[in-house]
């Protein structure tokens, strides 16, 4: 198969506006994404792929063509995948498939998620629909509830504790203070991250992400149109699993197999391993999450986690940088924009363009975006300088 | 078959003392009653009748599958119309094939179905449940308590009932519920409805044609604390007899399981003949007399442990709470709910074809090998440990589970690793855990699956299991 490679890609800011719609949110990152990637014209997009849950109905149907149409990709294949807080990361995949495949030389992968404008009664219906419905959710459980038993599991397991997951949002808060485009763009201490209102005991309001407002879109290209583009980020791993989606049809509570999974495929297929990675955006929608991905992605051993964020390993000038962007946590976390949204991060990473909180020296960036509480994931292993 | 194997009773855990209710009122409430049980959010007659059956059947080692008659009396059904007895039989694992009837229409219903499951062959359950309601300036609504008791007929049992009688006489307005209406009520006329109560019983106990002076016990409905004991004279028996026989002012009025739990709370003080009437508004009753040989195997929870402040009561009984949200998003249709009724109800596990490992839901590819052979059914006894818990707060609940917390406060939720019945083998589900008086157990603690209403939607009820700390259980 041939290479591909990202040679734009750009982001609305993200956050609560309640004079945006779907439709504005998804042409902002449109446009930025185009003019990163100087080179590109939309008539050359040959194919294009949403990611969103649809969280509150609106466009539920033909989501795709609806945002593509209206930004004038007018006739271009345009379809909508569905795979909950991992839409958009599969439709990275999907493009970056569809260019290795020859199919398309130019492909668009966004997404885009509405989700602060209806009252939280409404709310309630949508954010529990990507768990396991029938025996999870009836327990009375939504995903704060799925990963506080996780997180109840991994600190019964290993010597750990919920400061651990407080360190995690004071550094996450702290880089995206950085970025302009944070739905919570403002740091906090450890102090109020440890004392913040209780959600699902051991989960506090800190250990968990917003639900924001925002679309992200990136543009996929072949070698021979990246060599024209100002920038491209070679495409150098892609991985993805799938995993029962209900917690307890799992083998464990304290890692996210389909993580492991995609980690492994995407080490694969770049041929490099996560001792290489320079930076990585990962699923933090709740801190605990964040902890299981340093495992799962083998950046420590097994009940290592809580060692690495004590040593400051992951902070934006440690060895290790995780969620320059801020993460789910600051930078906000619009379902189906998310995992788009990481790689718009990388390739800023990558390109020298991420001003505040640009990673020094950084060639091998990863994302890392799951589906609901493990269903799905998908792994990146991007690559700058190359072209 | 009139002979009696087993006896259960269950009265809710939470309980309302009668002085919250004089603070909040000003005046005194319902008569000779000290505390009255409240049902959780999650109980109803259905549950508290599982909770009784269960124990009956234990109490008399009768497997529910050997089980060929039920009998359901409740003048409170979880709805007005629906065959309460088919859910009842489903939840308890009694086969479907077996006849069941249910009574209602005045609290004598509890006698009445005993009385008339005396002509049926055994073994035969007959489960009396009631939770009745008033509204909350009235006596009734006062002293309305909650409660249910389980008996199982068999050939062979240590409690004979000896004989029957009945008797009716019109005496409209005295206890009755108008059509539509969940509140039980009565004109309010003391001396007309004392006549009415006492007129019924006496006319009774004259049917049943028995000497009833020298009984250890007199179990009769209770609509309040006082009413039991005007019918002493009548009766021609003291008032310690009927002291023997009576718990309303420990449970409040229960209606038609007012006579049954005075039964079992006498058998538990080792009463060997109890005279028992049902006694219905309007007016009826239907009068027994039992005599034990030898000790009645009994299962009870009749005690409360968890008071509530009287505004704690008025939420758990849903009279200051609303309802679900409206919505959308993610939906359980009745048709998908009832495809699993036997792993909601009865907790039926699969076995794996291939491997043998425990697969719950027992659906799709196993977990373990991957087969898709199927499954043999495996019922789990209901017994776990608490592999990972939460606890989700106000506003952290999905919709259908809005009500509940408005009524009964945050909950536990946890993934169990419930035992397979060979060794050491587990399967793993999820369940919440009921409220009270326990709050989030940890990893590691042992839990029970008990029988409760899950949430309601579309007018329906969902029945299925939560779970309880085993150190909590009654």
């Amino acid at each position: 198969m041939r290479e591909a490679y990202i040679v734009g890609a750009g982001q609305s800011a993200y956050g609560a506006f309640p004079n945006e719609s779907y439709r504005s949110l998804f042409a902002t990152a449109y446009e930025e994404a185009m003019d990163s990637a100087g080179g590109v014209d939309p008539e050359d997009v040959d194919e294009a792929v949403i990611g969103s849950l649809g969280v509150g109905g609106r466009q539920l149907g033909l989501s795709g063509p609806a945002v593509t149409e209206h930004v004038g990709l007018h006739g271009v294949p345009s379809s909508r995948i569905e795979n909950a807080c991992a839409a958009s990361g599969y439709a990275v995949r999907q493009a970056v498939q569809a260019v290795k495949s020859g199919m398309a030389d130019v492909a668009i992968a966004g997404g885009y998620e509405v989700m602060t404008d209806m009252s939280g009664d409404v709310a309630k219906y949508w954010l529990g629909v990507s768990g396991e419905t029938e025996w999870e959710r009836l327990t009375g459980t939504t995903f704060s509830g799925v990963y506080a038993q996780m997180a109840s599991a991994y600190l019964d397991a290993y010597d750990a504790t919920p400061d651990h997951f407080s360190k995690v949002a004071v550094k996450n808060h702290a880089n995206g203070a950085k970025n302009p485009k944070a739905h919570l763009g403002f740091e906090c201490s450890l102090e109020d991250a440890q004392n913040a209102p209780v959600v699902a005991d051991p989960l506090n309001l800190y250990h968990c992400c917003p639900t924001s407002d925002g679309a992200a879109a990136v543009i996929v290209a072949s070698e021979d149109v990246a060599s024209s583009c100002d920038d491209a980020v070679r495409v150098a791993g892609v991985g993805a699993a799938s995993e029962r989606v209900g917690l307890f049809q799992r083998e464990s509570y304290t890692s996210i197999e389909s993580t492991a999974r995609a980690a492994e495929s995407a080490y694969e297929m770049a041929g490099l391993g996560p001792d290489d990675v320079d930076f990585a955006e990962v699923h933090d929608c709740f801190a605990i999450a964040e902890l299981l991905a340093y495992e799962d992605l083998g950046f420590c051993e097994r009940g290592g986690a809580a060692t690495l964020i004590d040593d400051g390993v992951t902070e934006l000038d440690g060895d290790l940088p995780v969620n320059p962007s801020g993460g789910l946590k600051s930078k906000g976390h619009p379902i189906g924009a998310t995992g788009a949204g990481q790689v718009v991060e990388a390739f800023k990473q990558l390109t020298g363009h991420a001003d505040d909180r640009q990673v020094s020296g950084a060639t091998v960036g990863l994302t890392h975006n799951v589906g609901g509480s493990g269903g799905a994931a998908v792994v990146h292993v991007l690559e700058g300088g190359v072209l | 078959m009139n002979e009696i194997a087993g006896v259960g009773a269950y009265v809710p855990r939470l309980y309302l003392p009668a002085d919250a209710y004089r603070e909040a009122w000003g005046k005194s409430g319902a008569a000779g009653v000290e505390r009255v049980a409240i049902p959780d959010a999650d109980e109803d007659t259905l549950t508290m009748a599982v909770e009784a059956g269960w124990r009956a059947l234990a109490a008399a080692d009768v497997d529910p599958l050997e089980v060929e008659h039920l009998a359901f009396a409740t003048t409170t059904p979880p709805a007005d119309e629906e065959e309460s007895t088919v859910r009842l039989a489903s939840l308890l694992g009694i086969p479907k094939a077996v006849s069941t009837r249910q009574y209602g229409g005045g609290t004598s219903a509890g006698a009445a179905a005993l009385a008339a499951t005396l002509d049926t062959t055994g073994p035969a359950l007959v489960v009396v449940s009631e939770s009745p309601e008033g509204t909350p300036e009235s006596d009734e609504g006062a002293g309305a308590g909650a409660g249910a008791v389980a008996l199982v007929l068999d050939e062979d049992g240590p409690l004979v009932v000896d004989g029957v009688g009945e008797f009716g006489d019109p005496y409209p307005g005295t206890r009755f519920r108008r059509r539509g209406h969940s509140e039980t009520e009565s004109i309010g006329i003391t001396q007309y409805e004392r006549d009415a109560y006492t007129s019924a019983i006496g006319g009774a106990v004259d049917v049943l044609g028995t000497t009833v002076s020298d009984v250890d016990a007199v179990a009769l409905t209770s609509p309040d604390g006082k009413l039991p004991y005007r019918a002493a004279r009548t009766l021609g028996v003291s008032t310690a007899q009927i002291a023997s026989g009576t718990v309303v002012s420990q449970t409040g009025d229960t209606g038609a399981a007012g006579p049954f739990l005075g039964l079992a709370s006498a058998l538990e003080d080792g009463a060997s003949s109890v005279l028992l009437v049902g006694y219905g508004g309007g007016a009826g009753a239907t009068a027994l007399s039992l005599s034990a040989d030898g000790d009645v195997p009994t299962r009870l929870a009749l005690d409360g442990d968890t008071e509530l402040s009287y505004a704690e009561a008025l939420r758990r009984r849903g009279t200051i709470t609303g309802e679900e949200p409206e919505g959308g998003g993610a939906y359980v249709s009745v048709p998908t709910w009832r495809q699993t009724i036997p792993q909601r109800h009865r907790l039926v596990a699969g076995r794996c074809r291939d491997c043998e490992m425990l697969s719950f839901p027992p659906e799709g590819a196993c977990a373990a090998c991957g087969s898709l052979g199927g499954y043999e059914a495996i019922s789990l006894a209901g017994e776990g440990t608490v592999e990972a818990a939460t606890r989700i707060g106000q506003g952290g609940a999905p919709p259908e589970f809005v009500e509940q917390q408005q009524r009964s406060g945050s909950f536990a939720v946890a993934v169990v690793a419930f035992d397979g019945p060979e060794g050491d083998e587990t399967v793993s589900i999820p369940a919440q855990v009921v409220q009270s008086p326990v709050g989030t157990p940890t990893i590691g603690d042992r839990v029970e699956a008990v029988p409760r209403r899950i949430y309601e939607q579309e007018g329906v009820v969902r029945y299925g299991f939560k779970v309880i700390p085993t150190a909590a259980e009654r």
